[in-house]
């Protein structure tokens, strides 16, 4: 009995021990019913790990036997050839969409988070996160019509890059406005308080402080961009030979994939090219969250210093 | 200044604005405001493009049959392929809500702190995976495992019940509803779970603590405060995800099979809206009238996302939701 009487209450494998050993009937039942929840559920995880194991172990297992590093720099051409016009397709897609969706976002979000009226900012927010969720199919249509069929520019880089940079523009946005949220309160009072402008204030100061986690949203966007296959769908094109300028379609890495995913065996060349293609999406994808979250918990750390 | 309630507005001097202060005002508003303009842009574009001119009511009804050759006999109602998407996306949507209430309940709850630190992130990062490479996995990897083991165990085991019988020619090349089924769930519940997980982690300490003090378990104190007191949130989480699973197209249609049929088991193809769109573009880049039609089921699409979303968020009550990556 004294033994057990220093011990929280809620510390539940001592304490089912004792209410045991001494007959407790309900008040067992309940502990012990506490202590195999908590052993099983996390049986749960199998759930999640299972997918990713599997995963990564089939798409390498199917990739990297006939991976070699002339994959990497000879383009496609028929049915023999490498991933280079694809690799280069993706990275055109996606950095010119990172490049129009980061500055919109970066300079919506800080405005939403420093200038606009709570309810502008509210607003804002709840059509930031309504884009976020909207269909990237749906999103994939309008872009052929505004941009492939009423301007005129046919399937292209350029109209692929626009309607992907939408679709990537509300995770800077929010991210952004987020990082300027963060900005400890005590920084604006001690900078304003010193006779800073607001300006100054925003970019002497915020700024800086704000920015990994600036970096964070656009790095997520970047790995969604790189991702995505049903805005470009309709708007990019297809086109095996490396793209040399905006107003032609490519080939892009999740193309590849929805285009050779179901060939038949006796292309069976293609269809590794694109378990490949999966590899490096995979790798890509993989890589830059975990970045991302580095670069998170380093600026979370960061933020505890500035605290104390 | 910072929006928030209490915090002395430094920017606008009271007294009003001037000129030049005004149209400050409103080229900021006006940045802030971009996804509004895209997403007035995507219906605007949608409606212009679609054909209820052309459809009127018909095109609520399960009349589909696009006869190319003959416009006068053409049909387009869109309810089978709404059977399609309510099929899948409800059902991962109800495996993935008990799936990732249970995560949330044991990351927050029941984890030693350093592997809590540790699943949130594994989990968030599932969320990253292009839905192609679920796609290629699903389709090269798992149909033929559920063609060979998954199905004819299912219908072996629960054949009696409607809709799980099914002949063997019928899941021979193993695509179809249940594997869209669950790669749906595994792509939804890793949104749902840091919806409700971030949900549990809002709630009060102290709630938690009298909880505790009073002498309930763990389990208790989540199962009669903790999850009473987010329940709003948990909905709100569930309609977000819908919202997820029913535009999900590009890996959903490399699985389901395509069959533009209403599906006789759980067994066999069918077709969502969202993969309708894609596997009958081909055919409507050269037949004007089917386009108008897919562009009005893009449509549909688009508002059902639209209030599923604008719902969820309302009730969540919070600035953000998390996204792929962890990322809040």
């Amino acid at each position: 009995m004294s033994g057990s009487v220093n011990r929280p209450a809620f510390a539940p494998a001592s304490v089912a021990d004792d209410l045991s050993a001494r007959g407790f009937g309900r008040a067992t039942r309940r502990i012990l019913f506490d202590k195999w929840i908590g052993r099983l559920l996390p049986l749960l995880f199998i759930v999640v790990v299972f997918p990713i194991l599997d995963m990564i172990w089939w798409i390498a297992q199917n990739a990297l036997p006939t991976m070699t590093w002339s994959t990497l720099t000879t383009p496609l051409y028929g049915d023999v050839g490498g991933l280079y016009g694809a690799i280069l397709g993706t990275t055109y897609l996606a950095g010119l969409a990172l490049a129009i969706c980061g500055v919109l976002g970066i300079f919506g979000g800080m405005y939403t988070a420093e200038y606009a009226s709570p309810r502008t900012a509210t607003f804002a927010r709840l059509f930031g996160n309504i884009l976020a969720g909207t269909p990237a199919i749906v999103i994939g249509y309008t872009g052929y019509f505004l941009l492939v069929l009423y301007t005129g520019w046919g399937t292209s880089i350029a109209a692929g890059a626009i309607t992907l940079s939408v679709f990537m523009l509300p995770w800077v946005f929010r991210t952004t406005d987020l990082a300027f949220l963060s900005v400890p309160p005590t920084l604006r009072e001690a900078s304003l308080g010193l006779g800073a402008t607001h300006r100054q204030y925003l970019f002497r100061v915020g700024f800086p402080v704000a920015f990994p986690r600036i970096l964070t949203g656009i790095f997520i966007a970047l790995a969604i961009g790189v991702g995505e296959t049903a805005p470009l769908i309709f708007t990019a094109g297809w086109q095996l030979a490396p793209a040399t300028s905006l107003t032609q379609g490519t080939s892009y890495l999740t193309g590849l994939i929805w285009t050779y995913f179901d060939e038949p065996a006796n292309l069976g060349h293609l269809l590794a090219l694109s378990f490949q293609a999966a590899f490096i999406l995979f790798v890509i994808v993989i890589g830059l969250n975990v970045v991302v979250q580095i670069i998170g918990a380093r600026y979370r750390r960061r933020l505890k210093g500035l605290f104390a | 200044m910072r929006n928030q309630p209490g915090v002395a507005r430094l920017s606008n001097p009271p007294g009003g604005m001037s000129l030049r202060q005004f149209f400050q005002w409103l080229s900021g508003a006006a940045v802030a405001m971009i996804p509004l303009y895209f997403i007035i842009a995507i219906v605007a574009t949608l409606v212009y493009a679609s054909g209820f001119q052309n459809f009127g009511w018909s095109f609520f009804s399960t009349n589909w049959n696009p006869n190319p050759n003959d416009p006068s006999v053409a049909a387009y109602g869109w309810f089978d392929f709404a059977v399609g998407s309510a099929i899948t996306s409800a059902i991962a949507l109800a495996l993935a809500m008990v799936l990732s209430l249970g995560l949330a309940v044991c990351i927050v709850s029941f984890l030693p702190p350093f592997l809590s630190r540790l699943a949130a992130p594994v989990t968030d990062m599932l969320a990253g995976i292009p839905s192609v490479v679920y796609g290629i996995w699903g389709y090269v990897i798992l149909a033929p495992y559920f063609s060979k083991v998954i199905d004819p165990w299912m219908v072996g085991t629960l054949g009696f019940l409607p809709g799980f019988n099914a002949t063997p020619t019928q899941y021979a090349g193993g695509v179809g509803l249940i594997l869209a089924i669950f790669i749906l769930t595994i792509m939804v519940v890793p949104i749902t779970t840091a919806l409700v997980r971030d949900s549990l982690r809002s709630i009060p300490k102290e709630l938690e603590e009298a909880g505790l003090a009073l002498g309930a378990t763990r389990w208790e104190t989540m199962r009669r405060v903790k999850i009473p007191f987010i329940q709003r949130s948990i909905f709100s989480a569930g309609l977000l995800g819908f919202g997820r699973a029913i535009g999900e197209t590009v890996a959903v249609f490399m699985v389901i099979g395509n069959e533009v049929t209403l599906p006789t088991s759980i067994f066999g193809g069918s077709t969502t809206m969202a993969t309708l769109l894609v596997s009958q573009m081909d055919s409507a880049f050269t037949y004007p009238l089917l386009l108008k039609a897919l562009v009005e089921i893009a449509l549909v699409l688009m508002v059902i996302s639209l209030s599923v979303n604008a719902i969820g968020l309302r009730l969540l009550g919070r600035k953000t939701v998390t996204g792929p990556g962890g990322i809040e």
